[in-house]
C-alpha cells in the first residue's frame, strides 16, 4: 500500500483564526495546527520519500504564488515535496495568525488543485487536499461547481475541517454564529455533500488524533513452492498442491533510539548556541556513535595475559566446547545440512489434543498458487476435511535451499470468501526443557505420602470462590458492537502496541514542539491495562470472597534488630544432624581463623555465630585481606570472579547484620588501593566486574534499620553519590 | 540454553529496555561428576545380558559412559557451562597442576579426571577413550586398598568450585556411589564429612546424589545411613512440606532390571537434572484481582536451540593449537573517530532527516510503561483465541511463596478452574521493569507423563503474548474455488489413515536435523574422528507408509478433483456463478462453511441483515458516492470482509471501501 502520495495543507491563518473560541486556552489557529502537525508529522516519520506534502497558506499578510490577480493573500510556504525536519521548522516560524483578513479559501483550493496537477502529471498518486479554517474570510464561490468536477475528474480526495463547524453526528452546534461563518460553513457543506469531499469539524478530527493507526502492509509472498504429501519423485500416490505462504502476524517494530554523541566542534561553543536546551544546530548537533571491535587473544607472555591481534590474522570457525575448531574456506559449507524447498506433510493430529504453549513462532497463511484454480480447489478439499475431522496436519518445512528444516503445525481456516492453513512453527527435541515441578493438586511429602489437603492445595471454599470469581469476570460478552450488542471484550484486533504508539507520540510531539515535556500517555493504550471498571465492580463481592479463603499474607520484611547468632531454618541438612554444634567443636575453626582456602563458607560460618561488633570486625579484617590477596594474585584477570564473589558475600552478609558502613568502608579501602595501584596494577577491570555485579556503596533507600546510629548512617550514600562512586581514574 | 537468554548479544543496537536481570552471579552453570570407583563400583555385575552390553558394565564405567553423554549433550545446549569428572577411592591421585604440593598429595585417592571447565575436544577425546578402550580403564580404574575419606573428597570438589567456577550462581556436584555407610565405624569421619558438606552448602553448592543398588549382593542403598547428614534441602524441615521441587532421585540397580540397564537408568536421572532450573523472572506478582496479589515465577521451557555463530579462530604460526578471539568493542563517535564513553552516550531518534532527542530523565519517563506486573483483565473461554494468534512462545509460570504466603494454593485453585472450565485469563504483562506491556493469555497446561513415567511437562500455567492489531497483517487478495463435498469426502479418508502416533505431536521424537548434523560434523572436526556421509533427520515424512496406507485413496481423490475442476471451470466459462457447488450441503456440521454459502447468496444482492448490501455499496462506488454513506454504514461494510480494522475517519473507511471494489475489478 506504499503508494506515492501528494497532500496539500490548506491553512487558514487570517486574523480571527487568533482568537480563542468555546474556552480552548489555545488560539484556533493552534487549535487546527495541532491537526495538521500531527499529519504532516507522521508522514515525515514514515520516512518515505513518495509521502509528500504541500503547504498553502491563505489569509496572509503578503502575497506567494504565480496565479496573480483575484489570488492575493495567498501563500505557497511549502512546495510539494518530501517534508522534513528543516521545513517543518521554516513553516512553524510562518504560520502565525497574520493581520489581514482578505484572502479566499476557495481560491486556495485553486492554488493547491493547480500544485498536485503539476507534481502529479498523470501519474499514480495518492491525491489529497486538507483545508482547516474558521470560514471567517471572504468566499467567491463562483467556482466551486468547477473546482468540484475538477476534484472528481482528478480524484483528488478533499477533506474540509472547520473550527467549531456544527456536526450533529459527532454532537456539536455552535450557538450565536457569526453570520458570515454560518453562510461559509452552509456552502462548504453543501459543496461537500456534492460529492467534492468531506466535511467535518474540527474537534473531532483533533479527538481522533489519539486514536492509534495500524499501518498497513502490502503483503509479500515467504514461500512459493509445492505443498506434499507423500514423495512424489518415488510414488504415484504423491499429492502436490501449489502454495504461497504469507505472514499473518508479525511485530510492528517501535522506532529504535541510536547512539550519538555531542559533536566535539559544537561541545566547546554549546553554551552560546543553546536556547532551552535544546541545541539550535542543524541534526541537532550530535555525531552518531559507532562501536568498533578488537579482537584479543591469550598470550602468557603478554603483559596482562592477552594480546590483539587484527581482523586480517584471522581465520573463521567454530567453538566446540573451550575448543576453537577452525573451517578452511574450501570446506565452508560442511557443518550446513542441504536441504531442498519443500513443504512436506508428516501426518495428522487431533486438534483439540494439541496444547497452545507448544506454538513456538508468529503465524503465516498458506493458501493456493494465486493465479492456479485446480490449486484452490484441491487445497480447499485438505482446509474443508481437516476441519470437519478437527484435525491440524505436522508438515517439515524448508523455506529455502540449504535452509535448516523446521516442523510447522497447519490449522485450517474457513471465513466467508477465504480459505487458508495457518501454521506455526512446532518445538523439536532440543528445544523442550525438562524443568520439572510438583503437581498442583496433590502433595507428596518428604516423607513420601500423598496429601490433598495441605496449606498449598486449596480448600474448597477457595476452589468454590476462585471457580466464581473466573465466571463472573467473563469476558465473552461484556464488550459492545457497533450496534450496541454484546460482544467480545478486547479481542485481539482491538488492542495497540503501547510502546510503538507511545514513542511515535512522543516523537511526534517533540518534533512538533521542541521546547514542550513530552505528553502523557494516551488513554486508549492503557484500555486494557486493568480490568473493566463495571466488571471490577460486579465482581466484587466474589473477589472478596477469594481474598478471605485465600488468606494470603505478605511475606513480613526481616525481623529488625541486630542477629548475633542466627541460626537460618534452612541450614539444615535433611537428617535432624546439629551441624552448628559440629561446626562449633571443629579444631580448625575454633581458633576464627579463616582459611583462605575455604574463605567465603568459613566467613559466612564466622558471620553466624558473632555475639557483638567486634566479631564481625575481626573476620571482616580477615576477609578483607583474603580478598586484597585475592586481587593482587589475580593475573590477567584469572581471580577476578573470585574477588567478585567475595565481595558479594561480604556485601550480602553485612547488610545482614545490618552493619551496611562496614560495607561502605571497606568498598572504599578497596578502591583507595585499586586506584593507588597497590594490587598488583591496574585493576579498572576488576573495577567494572564488581560495578556490572551491583555491588557498590549502600545506598540510605537500600536499608530500613531504625534507630541506626548516627555514625553509621553518616556511611550510607544517596543514588547520585553511588553512581560518582564508580568512577575510576586511569592510571598514570 | 545459551545465555543468550538473559543477556543480548552486544552487536544489537538496540534500546535497553530488555534490562538484563542477571543480578550478580554470572548465570552459568558448572556441574562436578564425583563418581565412586571403590572396589564394589568396579565389579560387573553377575547377572548379564549377553545381547546387551551395556548391561556388562560396572556401575563406575556406566557413570563415566553417562558422564561422557552428558558431555557431548552439554555442548550442543549449554556451550557457555562448565563440566568435570572426578574420581574417588582410586590408587592413583591427582589434582589440578601447579598447586605447589605435588600433584594429588592433597587429596589421596582422588583422581581429577577432567578439571571444571567449558569441556574442550581433548576432554570429549580422554573421556571417549576411557569409556570405549578396556586396557586405558583398566590401568586408571583401581580401587584403592584403603579407604577414601569422604571429607577430602568434598573439600577437594569444594576447591574445585572454589578456584574453577567462582561466582557462579549454580554449581551442582554429581555424586555416583553404592556405598550409603562410608567410614561406617568412625563417628569423627563422618562428621568431618558433615562439615565439608556443610561448607560446600555455604558455598552455594548443591549435592545431587545418584546412588546404586546392588540387588544380585543383597545391598539395597539406604540414604539414612549417612547421606541425610551430607544433603540440604531447600524447603524447611517440617515433615508435611512438599518434597523439594524434583524428588530424591531412587536408587538405580546395577544389574539390568525389567530389561533397563544401569546406565539407562543413570541417563534418565542425570537427564532429569541436567538443566540447572533457571527463573527468567522471579517474583513476579501475579494480580488476580484488585486487591489480590500473589507471587510467580516464570521459567522458559521452550526456547528455539541455534547452531552457534562463526567465531574468530587465530591460526598462531608457530604452533597448531587454533586459539578463539575474544571480542571487546569500544565506541567511537563518528566524525572525528574519538573513543567515547558510555556516560557520554545520548539516545537520539531519527525523524526527518535529522535526530529527536530526549533527555535521560525524559526517556525513562517516556519509557516507563509501569512496574512488572502479570495483571488478570479478564476471563474468556479458550475457544476465544484465534489459532493465529501467536508471535512468540509462552512462557511457564508456576506459584512462588517467597513474596506472598498462600501463593501456591491460590494459583493452584485457579489453575484448576481454568483447566476444568477450559477458560483462559487476559492479562496485562509487563515482564520486567521498562518492558513493553503485551496483552497475553493465560492458559492451564495439565501435566504431561512420558512412557517411562517422568514428568514430560510440569502442571502450570502459560503466558502466552498476543500480537497486537498493528502486529495483524491483511492477507492478499484471493480467488475462493471451494472444493465440492465428494473431493472433501475423498482427502477425510486420505488423513484418517495418516494419523500420527495417539493423534499428537511428541517434539522428542524429532530432534533437530540440521542443529545435529552441525554438531555431528563440528565433533568429527574436533576430534579428528571421520565426517559421517548422512544425516540422520527424523523430520523426513515416512513416504513408504504412505503410499501404503493412503496411496489408494489419494489416486480416488485426484480422479474425484479433476472432474470436479473440469466441471467448475466449464460452470465458470459459461459465466455461471459458484453458487451451485455443494458446499452449503454440509452446512449444518461446519458453520463457517455455512456463512461461506451465505455469504456468496449475498453476493447476488439478497441481504437481510439492516446494513447496505454489497450491492448497494457497488453501485455507490461505481457513481463515486460512497462519501455520501454514514461511517456506520461503511464500517459495517468493511467489518463484514474483515477490513478497516481500527479505522475511524470516513476518508480513511472511503479509502478501503475503494480498494476493495479496485481489486475487486481487477479479478473479475
Amino acid at each position: 500500500m506504499a503508494q506515492k502520495e501528494a497532500t496539500v495543507y490548506i491553512v487558514d491563518i487570517g486574523s480571527t483564526m487568533g482568537e480563542r473560541s468555546h474556552g480552548r486556552k489555545e488560539t484556533n489557529l493552534d487549535f487546527a495546527l495541532e491537526y495538521v502537525w500531527d499529519k504532516i508529522m507522521s508522514t515525515v516519520a514514515s520516512g518515505r520519500k513518495t509521502a509528500m506534502a504541500g503547504v498553502v497558506a491563505v489569509r496572509t499578510d503578503e502575497t506567494l504564488n504565480s496565479l496573480g490577480e483575484g489570488y492575493e493573500h495567498i501563500s505557497i510556504l511549502h512546495n510539494i515535496a518530501q517534508v522534513q525536519m528543516p521545513q517543518i521548522r521554516k513553516l512553524q516560524r510562518e504560520l502565525v495568525v497574520s493581520n489581514t483578513h482578505g484572502g479566499d479559501i476557495v481560491s486556495a483550493m485553486i492554488v493547491a488543485i493547480q500544485m498536485i496537477t503539476e507534481t502529479c502529471k498523470k501519474l499514480k498518486y495518492d491525491r489529497k487536499i486538507v483545508l482547516v479554517t474558521d470560514a471567517r474570510g471572504p468566499m467567491d464561490v463562483d467556482d466551486l461547481p468547477q473546482i468540484r468536477a475538477k476534484l472528481q475528474e482528478d480524484d483528488i480526495q478533499l477533506t474540509v475541517l472547520g473550527v467549531d463547524f456544527d456536526d450533529s453526528d459527532y454532537g456539536f452546534k455552535e450557538e450565536s454564529k457569526d453570520s458570515t461563518k454560518a453562510q461559509n460553513e452552509g456552502i462548504l457543506r453543501q459543496f461537500c455533500d456534492d460529492g467534492a469531499g468531506v466535511f467535518g469539524t474540527l474537534a473531532q478530527a483533533v479527538d481522533e488524533i489519539s486514536v492509534p493507526r495500524v499501518k498497513q502492509v502490502r503483503p509479500t509472498p515467504l514461500y512459493k513452492g509445492k505443498l506434499h504429501l507423500g514423495n512424489a519423485e518415488q510414488y504415484e500416490t504423491a499429492i502436490t498442491i501449489n502454495v504461497e505462504r504469507y505472514s499473518k502476524t508479525m511485530v510492528a517494530a517501535a522506532p529504535t533510539a541510536s547512539s550519538f554523541v555531542v559533536r566535539s566542534d559544537i561541545e566547546a561553543t554549546q553554551s552560546t548556541q543553546t536556547v532551552n536546551g535544546e541545541s539550535e544546530i542543524p541534526g541537532g548537533g550530535l555525531a552518531s556513535v559507532k562501536s568498533t571491535r578488537t579482537y584479543q587473544v591469550e598470550d602468557e607472555h603478554a603483559p596482562g595475559g592477552k594480546r590483539d591481534v587484527a581482523l586480517d590474522e584471522l581465520a573463521k570457525g567454530f567453538e566446540y566446547g573451550r575448543t576453537a575448531v577452525h573451517i578452511s574456506e574450501s570446506d565452508r559449507n560442511i557443518t550446513t545440512y542441504e536441504t531442498e524447498p519443500d513443504l512436506d506433510i508428516l501426518g495428522f493430529v487431533e486438534a483439540k489434543q494439541y496444547e497452545r504453549y507448544m506454538d513456538m513462532s508468529r503465524t503465516n497463511m498458506i493458501m493456493a498458487e494465486r493465479t492456479n484454480e485446480k490449486a484452490y480447489m484441491a487445497l480447499s478439499s485438505l482446509i474443508h476435511a481437516l476441519y470437519e475431522l478437527e484435525s491440524y496436519a505436522v508438515a517439515r518445512f524448508v523455506a529455502k535451499e540449504n535452509k535448516e528444516p523446521r516442523v510447522l503445525l497447519l490449522m485450517p481456516s474457513i471465513e466467508p470468501d477465504f480459505e487458508c492453513l495457518y501454521d506455526v512453527e512446532l518445538p523439536f527435541a532440543e528445544d523442550v526443557r525438562s524443568y520439572r515441578f510438583p503437581s498442583l493438586d496433590k502433595v507428596i511429602t518428604v516423607g513420601g505420602k500423598v496429601l490433598t489437603l495441605h496449606r498449598n492445595l486449596p480448600s474448597n471454599d477457595l476452589k468454590d470462590a476462585m471457580s466464581d470469581l473466573v465466571d463472573s469476570m467473563d469476558l465473552s460478552e461484556f464488550g459492545k458492537d457497533d450496534n450496541g450488542q454484546p460482544t467480545e471484550y478486547a479481542p485481539v484486533d482491538e488492542a495497540y502496541s503501547m510502546k510503538l504508539h507511545r514513542i511515535n507520540q512522543v516523537i511526534k510531539h517533540r518534533a512538533t514542539h521542541p521546547d514542550r515535556e513530552p505528553p502523557d500517555m494516551p488513554e486508549v493504550l492503557t484500555r486494557f491495562s486493568r480490568p473493566p471498571d463495571e466488571l471490577a465492580s460486579s465482581s466484587k463481592s466474589a473477589l472478596a470472597s477469594v481474598i478471605k479463603a485465600a488468606e494470603v499474607k505478605k511475606v513480613p520484611p526481616k525481623a529488625r534488630g541486630k542477629q548475633y547468632n542466627r541460626k537460618r531454618e534452612t541450614d539444615k541438612p535433611l537428617s535432624d544432624l546439629d551441624i552448628g554444634a559440629l561446626l562449633a567443636q571443629d579444631p580448625g575453626r575454633k581458633s576464627k581463623r579463616i582459611d583462605p582456602k575455604n574463605a567465603i563458607p568459613e566467613f559466612k560460618q564466622a558471620m553466624l555465630s558473632t555475639t557483638d561488633n567486634a566479631d564481625i570486625e575481626n573476620a571482616v579484617k580477615q576477609m578483607k585481606t583474603i580478598i586484597y590477596d585475592w586481587t593482587e594474585a589475580s593475573f590477567g584477570g584469572s581471580k577476578d570472579q573470585q574477588v567478585v564473589e567475595g565481595v558479594s558475600t561480604m556485601r550480602e552478609e553485612l547488610l545482614d547484620l545490618e552493619v551496611p558502613y562496614m560495607y561502605n568502608e571497606f568498598l572504599r579501602e578497596l578502591k583507595g588501593k585499586m586506584v593507588g595501584e597497590e594490587l598488583g596494577g591496574d585493576r579498572r577491570l576488576l573495577w567494572v566486574a564488581i560495578k556490572n555485579a551491583r555491588l557498590g556503596l549502600v545506598q540510605r533507600k537500600e536499608v530500613e534499620i531504625e534507630g541506626l546510629p548516627e555514625e553509621e548512617a553518616k556511611a550510607l550514600v544517596n543514588e547520585e553519590e553511588a553512581k560518582a562512586f564508580w568512577s575510576m581514574p586511569k592510571p598514570k | 540454553m545459551a545465555d543468550s537468554d538473559y543477556r543480548k548479544p552486544d552487536e544489537d543496537d538496540e534500546e535497553d529496555d530488555e534490562i538484563d536481570e542477571t543480578g550478580y552471579k554470572t548465570i552459568k552453570d558448572a556441574v562436578l561428576f564425583a563418581i565412586d570407583a571403590s572396589a564394589s563400583m568396579l565389579t560387573r555385575p553377575t547377572d548379564v545380558d549377553s545381547k546387551k552390553p551395556d548391561t556388562a558394565l560396572s556401575p563406575t564405567l556406566a557413570a563415566l559412559k553417562c558422564a561422557y553423554a552428558l558431555m557431548q549433550q552439554r555442548i550442543i545446549s549449554n556451550p557457555s557451562d562448565m563440566m568435570g569428572i572426578l574420581l574417588f577411592g582410586t590408587e592413583k591421585s591427582r589434582f589440578q597442576d601447579g598447586d605447589g604440593n605435588g600433584p594429588g598429595l592433597q587429596y589421596p585417592h582422588c583422581y581429577l579426571l577432567t578439571d571444571l571447565d567449558v569441556p574442550a575436544a581433548a576432554d570429549v577425546k580422554n573421556l571417549r577413550n576411557l569409556v570405549e578402550d578396556e586396557e586405558e580403564s583398566k590401568e586408571l580404574l583401581q580401587a584403592s586398598k584403603t579407604e577414601v575419606s569422604m571429607a577430602n573428597v568434598l573439600f577437594c570438589a569444594n576447591q574445585i568450585f572454589t578456584t574453577k567456577a567462582p561466582n557462579f550462581s549454580s554449581r551442582r556436584l554429581f555424586l555416583v556411589t553404592d556405598n550409603d555407610y562410608p567410614h561406617a565405624s568412625s563417628r569423627d569421619a563422618r562428621n568431618s564429612a558433615a562439615v565439608r558438606a556443610k561448607d560446600l552448602y555455604d558455598l552455594g553448592v548443591t549435592i545431587e546424589l545418584f546412588p546404586i543398588s546392588h540387588p544380585d549382593r543383597g545391598h539395597t542403598f539406604d540414604r539414612s545411613k549417612f547421606y541425610n547428614d551430607i544433603i540440604y534441602s531447600s524447603t524447611p524441615a517440617d515433615p508435611d512440606a512438599p518434597a523439594p521441587l524434583t524428588a530424591d532421585i531412587k536408587p538405580a540397580s546395577s544389574t539390568a532390571k525389567d530389561g533397563i540397564s544401569l546406565l539407562q537408568s543413570l541417563l534418565t536421572s542425570v537427564n532429569s537434572r541436567a538443566a540447572p532450573r533457571r527463573a527468567l523472572v522471579s517474583n513476579l506478582p501475579f494480580e488476580i484481582g484488585p486487591g489480590l496479589k500473589i507471587s510467580v515465577k516464570a521459567y522458559i521451557i521452550l526456547k528455539r536451540q541455534e547452531p552457534k555463530r562463526t567465531s574468530y579462530i587465530y591460526l598462531p604460526p608457530d604452533s597448531e593449537k587454533a586459539q578463539i578471539a575474544v571480542h571487546s568493542s569500544t565506541l567511537m563517535a563518528d566524525d572525528t573517530a574519538r573513543t567515547v564513553e558510555k556516560v557520554e552516550v545520548r539516545k537520539a531518534f531519527k525523524f526527518g532527516g535529522e535526530t529527536i532527542s530526549f533527555s535521560q530523565e525524559e526517556l525513562s519517563k517516556i519509557k516507563n510503561y509501569g512496574d512488572p506486573v502479570l495483571r488478570i483483565i479478564g476471563f474468556k473461554p479458550q475457544s476465544m483465541l484465534p489459532v493465529w494468534a501467536n508471535f512468540k512462545p509462552a512462557t511457564f509460570i508456576y506459584p512462588s511463596e517467597e513474596e506472598y504466603i498462600g501463593s501456591t494454593r491460590v494459583f493452584s485453585a485457579l489453575y484448576q478452574k481454568l483447566l476444568s472450565s477450559k477458560k483462559m485469563g487476559l492479562a496485562w504483562f509487563i515482564p520486567r521493569r521498562n518492558a513493553a506491556p503485551v496483552l497475553a493469555a493465560i492458559l492451564p497446561g495439565a501435566e504431561r507423563i512420558d512412557p517411562d513415567g517422568a514428568q514430560s511437562v510440569p502442571a502450570g500455567l502459560w503466558i502466552k503474548p498476543l500480537p497486537f492489531a498493528d502486529d495483524i497483517r491483511q492477507p492478499p487478495e484471493v480467488h475462493h474455488v471451494p472444493a465440492p463435498d465428494e473431493v472433501v469426502d475423498c482427502m477425510r479418508t486420505v488423513i484418517q489413515q495418516l494419523q500420527l502416533p495417539r493423534g499428537v505431536y511428541d517434539p522428542m521424537k524429532y530432534p533437530n536435523p540440521s542443529l545435529q548434523w552441525f554438531y555431528r560434523i563440528l565433533q568429527a572436526l574436533a576430534l579428528e574422528e571421520d565426517v559421517p556421509e548422512k544425516a540422520v533427520d527424523l523430520t523426513l515424512p515416512k513416504y513408504r507408509q504412505i503410499d501404503k496406507r493412503a496411496g489408494s485413496y489419494v489416486i480416488e481423490w485426484g480422479e474425484k478433483l479433476d472432474a470436479a475442476f473440469l466441471s467448475w471451470k466449464q460452470q465458470n466459462s459459461s459465466g455461471q456463478k459458484v453458487t451451485s457447488t455443494g458446499a452449503t450441503k454440509r452446512a449444518a456440521k461446519a458453520p463457517a462453511s455455512q456463512a461461506a454459502g451465505k455469504k456468496i447468496k449475498a453476493e447476488d444482492g439478497g441481504d437481510g441483515d439492516g446494513g447496505p448490501s454489497e450491492a448497494d455499496l457497488r453501485s455507490a462506488y461505481e457513481k463515486d458516492a460512497l462519501k455520501k454513506l454514514t461511517v456506520k454504514d461503511l464500517k459495517s461494510f468493511l467489518h463484514g470482509k474483515s477490513l478497516g480494522k481500527g479505522m475511524g475517519k470516513k476518508d480513511d473507511l472511503v479509502d478501503a471501501v475503494t480498494r476493495y471494489f479496485e481489486t475487486k475489478m481487477d479479478i473479475g
